[in-house]
């Protein structure tokens, strides 16, 4: 059992072992369903076949003389009163398949949102949320139609490749011969269909997307393509995508018009013809039988027709299956040690010989050899070239992710001996992309702290600068926002992250603050809210902000995964050149203006 | 959702008359006459074989009570078996045949459409987004694929109706009749269910667009759900919302599933109808048992294309507006004319705006009397409020938009007499979030010179920060950009875009530059390499960093398509005017002054909360 940092009660849980198992463990919940599914299937195949014996019938009635027509009557009734129970049996047949695929789908999806909520923060870290988004809707849906209408289809197909099978032989049991042979020759010729369709399908996908996501960059790009005039060389390579996507269209259309389940059809047609009409004159079969023996060998035409669409549907699905299996069993590692230390944070943060690496195969480490210390109450700037593993630190300390050597110490305790829930609760991040839900303002910034009062939120907006904003628009702080709301810029968005911040009130204040003001009064506010926020706790800030960087307690410099130089920003000045760099030139362009003022 | 915001219409969209539409396809289908007319007679030859198999099959059926010889009927079972062989075969080829027609002319179209919108003006892209016009080069496109084939296969379903229909009424026209009576019965049916399948998917897909919003909102939220450990909360909001969708879909479901066996119930009660009525025709004497036989076995083959015309009527319909989409994005009209097709020769890169007026729509004037010249190798800052006239200036230049009175002289060329493509040569342009192909380093700084060669590259690459960018990259030059450049930092694609232009050495230089936070040390960078390019060309900058507007020759300083100040720094801050004030706004926070200031901001939050 993988380990697990939060668990969801009343959530089925399918028998992972492999796909088959776990898609038909889903299914099978829906055993009354299923039984409907199969048995309508069957019972619409055999009130199907009940026509050509009721024409049967209605044959040996005319031919007989005098013509009988009350015999005549009772098969037409019999047609009516069959075929209007097979369509009741029918409806209630697709909408058990419906609701199979519905309930496969929701349940399916609860179970993958149940394990992703289980996962370690290192998981979601790790993973692109574009991806994870992919699978809980496109891939689920997948699943959905592979049951209804892909299984569904297959299943009631299949029952009528069977019926002439079971019917045949009770006319003469010599008429088992024709049934069975298409019925071989029909899955044969599937199996040879599929197998030399799947490729070119794939092909046919890959070389469309191949074309769009050509023709999408070609689109996006067009100021550039047009700037450096290279009109005919973007044209030429869509071009060639274009071509190689018409190649495997015409492909495909060749295979599926080779296709030889429909060929089957007249022969089985005209083969079980000659073989009745040669029973019916040794005497062993009524014209009556003739005729409903060939009125059953009709019935093929369901299943050569619907062939080829149910089973690529199917193998649709089972794709999606194993993509979304696949992201349920990945293990997470991390434990959460619940025995570990649980007591109040000081807020000394140490690093001693720190190295860490996404995993052991990787050609460099993303950190090597960090080692440095900060008091409580300190503030920190993180400083480096993006890739020089700024995020990557911050997220040892809360241990999103766990060193590979070395110790990350709080208060003189490896990060690891602490109970993990202990440890995050009071330790904020804030995070470079700030997510906020489709909700109001004031329960977004109070998201942390569910029961937080009117008073508290608000107070916690105007800490951090947002007070204002939120009261300029129309609803104040019952505004929606986000996906399905109002949006905002990248200043006000920080401000309610560090708004949810002051109101769920951390010992450690870890900041990833990527956001830039495009003019100097929200500028002032972003410094004002981030001063107030690091306030009496202890703040790791990765910030571009040169005013940040000038005026925190110590500056850690990071290159390519080591640390290059780390002090004051007067110690800084003094030794560091690539330090210098960013502030001399400012003084360089500065004329008139003197040096950077004392502390 | 994305799927029916395609269908809006765009301002370019036409309606095509029925005869221009149909003169239009007629020019696609042009290049394969031969093949066409083979698929038609391929169409008229499975129709006759697929009437002519039932036929025989019934004839053999009277064998049932004539009598003849085996042989004879056995002769004839043959016959129907090659008919059904032949059929088979004429089929396959038709379809083959099919499918290569249509793979060539959707491939024509694509090629005309994407030819059609490179040569679009700049003003088109900025009026129709991106995502819309790609779906309809390749999505509609694909949609009139489908209709193409769907069309053909009604087409032949319906020869084989008519076919049918022929022989059925000169056996017996009564019995013939009753089933032609049914048919419009099962089309009342069949669009009876597509309308109401059209309605509650209608219903259901308002619904399902809040759902699958929500439901992403949950997965996206799980990290900073887990960030508060609040799980259990997003889990009973996902819980909810999944359920709703359960229930929407289900709904939905009941609807759909009832068509078939509807259709199957109606075609039953016709074979029942058939079986009696035709059965005392042949009582009588009236028919052979062969063509009541005939007649049973033609119900389903006469409906079937009837169910399939309303099952995808909306289906074709929406394919036609598809290619009309399509032909619409190929005719929207370009903006930008040119009076000639001059080559450029090498450009000084001397500017001069003469009395231009411009506007984008009739509405709004954006640039009026406008008169601005730039020397060769200066560097002019262009500043302003949004809106001011910036990036107009800036777009003229590069001739992506077509300005309404006076003229715009380049080294004192018109600017229309320039074949444009030659004339943008000299041209280097940096937009403000610098757009990158897929590809190496390498292959997007030589995008506008493709003759350099790495050894070029590398030098230049080492004069900024020496080379300390292309050593923060994973495998220097060659490192794999990502889509769009995803897999470099902001700071990285604009170092690399303006690589691009240091490789170009263009006569003329515009750079909107980026608002986006940088690390300084990558900003430093970006200065040095700003630094080689202004050094070598004449420059057009839409200025947003302090230090910019500080190296300019010139700064001018615009406020509603007009020219109101211009200076350098120094001169236009002493000045106190809207210079002054834009400083105050834009660049002031970026100052030196500044930082020393936010120091005591600092002080001032660890004093009691105010």
């Amino acid at each position: 059992m993988a380990a697990t940092e939060f668990e969801v009660t009343g959530v089925f849980r399918g028998d992972r072992r492999s796909v088959g198992r776990w898609v038909w463990s889903h299914a099978w919940r829906q055993k009354w369903q299923l039984f409907w599914l199969f048995s309508g299937a069957l019972a619409n195949a055999a009130f199907a076949a009940a026509v050509p014996l009721y024409v049967g019938q209605a044959f040996n009635a005319i031919l007989a003389s005098p013509p009988d027509y009350a015999r005549l009557g009772g098969a037409a009734l019999g047609i009516v009163i069959t075929q209007v129970i097979r369509s009741a049996w029918q409806m209630g047949r697709n909408f058990g398949a419906e609701v199979i695929g519905q309930r496969l789908e929701r349940d399916v999806r609860a179970e993958l949102y149940a394990s992703l909520l289980g996962k370690s923060m290192t998981f979601h870290a790790l993973r692109p949320v574009g991806e994870v988004m992919a699978r809980a809707t496109n891939d689920v849906r997948e699943m959905n139609l592979m049951l209804n209408p892909g299984i569904n289809l297959i299943v009631g197909s299949g029952m009528f490749v069977v019926m002439p099978l079971l019917i045949g032989p009770t006319l003469h049991p010599s008429l088992v011969l024709v049934p069975l042979l298409f019925m071989i020759g029909y899955f044969l010729a599937l199996q040879r269909l599929l197998r030399e369709l799947t490729p070119i399908t794939q092909q046919a996908r890959q070389s469309f997307g191949v074309m769009n996501a050509g023709l999408a960059e070609a689109i996006e790009g067009i100021e550039v393509v047009k700037g450096a005039a290279r009109e005919p060389e973007e044209a030429a390579k869509f071009e060639q995508n274009a071509a190689t996507y018409r190649e495997a269209y015409v492909r495909q259309g060749a295979a599926e018009s080779r296709s030889l389940t429909l060929l089957l059809l007249p022969v089985a047609l005209t083969v079980g013809f000659a073989h009745a009409l040669l029973l019916y004159r040794a005497g062993l079969l009524d014209a009556g039988q003739v005729v409903t023996f060939n009125s059953l060998l009709w019935l093929y035409g369901f299943p050569a027709f619907v062939s080829i669409f149910a089973y690529s549907q199917v193998s649709l699905g089972m794709a999606g299956a194993r993509r979304i299996l696949e992201l349920i069993t990945t293990e997470t590692e991390l434990d959460h040690n619940p025995s570990g230390r649980s007591t109040p944070i000081e807020g000394a943060i140490e690093f001693a010989g720190v190295a860490f690496s996404y995993n052991a195969a990787a050609r460099a480490p993303v950190l090597q050899d960090i080692s440095f210390s900060v008091k409580p109450g300190q503030t920190v700037a993180i400083v480096g070239q993006t890739g020089a593993g700024k995020t990557t630190l911050a997220r040892l300390v809360s241990r999103i992710y766990d060193v590979t050597a070395g110790q990350v110490r709080i208060d003189g305790v490896d990060v690891r001996a602490w109970n993990l829930a202990a440890l995050r609760q009071q330790i904020s991040i804030i995070e470079q992309d700030l997510f906020l839900f489709s909700r109001t303002i004031a329960e977004n910034i109070a998201f942390g702290r569910p029961g937080a009062t009117t008073e508290e939120i608000e107070s916690a907006a105007q800490a951090a600068q947002a007070h204002d904003f939120i009261l300029a628009f129309k609803d104040g702080y019952q505004t929606v926002v986000g996906e399905r709301g109002v949006t905002l810029s990248g200043g006000q968005r920080q401000r309610l992250a560090l708004a949810r911040a002051f109101l769920t009130n951390p010992r450690i204040l870890i900041l990833d603050d990527s956001t830039s003001a495009i003019d100097s009064a929200t500028e002032d506010q972003i410094q004002k809210a981030i001063f107030r926020a690091a306030q009496g706790r202890t703040t790791l800030l990765i910030t571009h902000r040169l005013s940040q960087i000038r005026w925190a307690d110590q500056i850690v410099v990071l290159r390519q995964g080591r640390i290059a130089a780390v002090g004051s920003h007067d110690e800084l000045l003094a030794k560091s050149s690539a330090y210098q760099a960013i502030f001399a030139r400012q003084e360089r362009r500065k004329l008139g203006v003197g040096a950077v003022g004392p502390d | 959702m994305a799927f029916f915001g395609n269908l809006d219409p765009e301002a370019y969209d036409r309606t095509y008359t029925d005869r221009e539409l149909v003169q239009r396809l007629v020019r696609y289908f042009g290049p394969h006459q031969r093949s066409l007319a083979i698929v038609l007679i391929g169409v008229a030859v499975t129709g006759a074989l697929e009437v002519i198999f039932p036929v025989t099959i019934a004839r053999v059926v009277n064998g049932l009570a004539e009598n003849p010889s085996l042989n004879f009927l056995l002769g004839l079972l043959g016959l129907v078996l090659v008919t059904g062989m032949l059929s088979w075969f004429v089929n396959y080829l038709r379809r083959r045949l099919t499918a290569r027609i249509i793979g060539d002319i959707v491939f024509a179209m694509r090629r005309d459409a994407f030819r059609a919108t490179v040569a679009h003006d700049l003003s088109f892209y900025d009026e129709y987004r991106s995502g819309r016009i790609v779906s309809r080069i390749t999505s509609d496109t694909a949609e009139f694929a489908s209709v193409t084939t769907l069309v053909i296969d009604t087409v032949s379903q319906f020869v084989v109706v008519i076919l049918l229909s022929t022989v059925l009424i000169a056996i017996e026209w009564r019995l013939a009749l009753a089933l032609l009576a049914m048919a419009p019965v099962v089309m009342l049916v069949a669009t009876g269910f597509r309308n109401l399948a059209r309605y509650v998917t209608r219903q259901g897909n308002r619904a399902m667009a809040n759902v699958n919003a929500s439901i992403q909102e949950t997965v996206a939220g799980i990290a900073v759900a887990k960030n508060f450990r609040q799980e259990a909360a997003v889990y009973a909001e996902f819980a909810d919302v999944n359920q709703q969708a359960y229930t929407i879909n289900v709904r939905r479901g009941f609807v759909l599933s009832n068509v078939f066996p509807a259709l199957n119930m109606i075609s039953g009660i016709a074979v029942a109808a058939l079986v009696y009525l035709g059965g005392r025709a042949a009582g009588i004497g009236l028919i052979t048992a062969g063509s009541w036989y005939l007649f049973i076995q033609s119900v389903d083959r006469f409906f079937f294309p009837f169910t399939f015309l309303a099952s995808f009527w909306s289906q074709m319909q929406a394919g036609l507006s598809a290619t009309e989409r399509v032909f619409a994005l190929i005719d929207a009209e370009s903006v930008v004319k040119q009076t000639a097709q001059n080559p450029a020769p090498p450009l000084r890169g001397e500017v001069e705006f003469d009395h231009l007026d411009f506007r984008y729509s009739d509405q709004e004037t954006v640039l009026t009397d406008f008169s601005l010249h730039i020397r060769p190798g200066e560097t002019v800052a262009l500043v302003g409020h949004t809106g001011a006239g910036k990036s107009s200036v800036a777009k003229l230049i590069a001739r992506f938009y077509e300005f309404q009175g006076g003229t715009l002289r380049i080294d004192g060329h018109d600017i229309r007499t320039f074949d444009l493509r030659d004339y943008r040569r000299h041209l280097g342009i940096v937009s403000q979030a610098p757009f990158l192909f897929a590809g190496t380093v390498a292959d997007n700084i030589r995008y506008a010179q493709a003759e350099v060669t790495d050894a070029e590259i590398e030098t230049l690459a080492r004069k900024i920060g020496r080379g300390d960018w292309l050593a923060t990259l994973p495998d220097g030059l060659a490192t794999d950009v990502g889509e769009r450049g995803g897999r470099l930092s902001m700071g990285q694609r604009q170092l690399v875009a303006l690589m691009r232009v240091l490789v170009q050495r263009p006569a003329i230089f515009i750079l909107d530059e980026a608002t986006a936070s940088i690390d300084p040390f990558t900003e430093e960078q970006i200065q040095e390499a700003l630094d080689l390019i202004l050094g070598q060309s004449t420059a057009i900058v839409i200025a947003h960093r302090l230090s910019t507007v500080r190296t300019a020759d010139r700064i001018i300083v615009l406020r509603q398509g007009r020219i109101i100040e211009e200076g350098t720094h120094e001169t236009l801050l002493a000045q106190g005017g809207h210079y002054a004030e834009l400083y105050n706004t834009y660049f002031r926070h970026q100052s030196l002054e500044a930082i020393s200031e936010y120091g005591k901001l600092r002080a001032g939050a660890a004093a009691p909360a105010d």
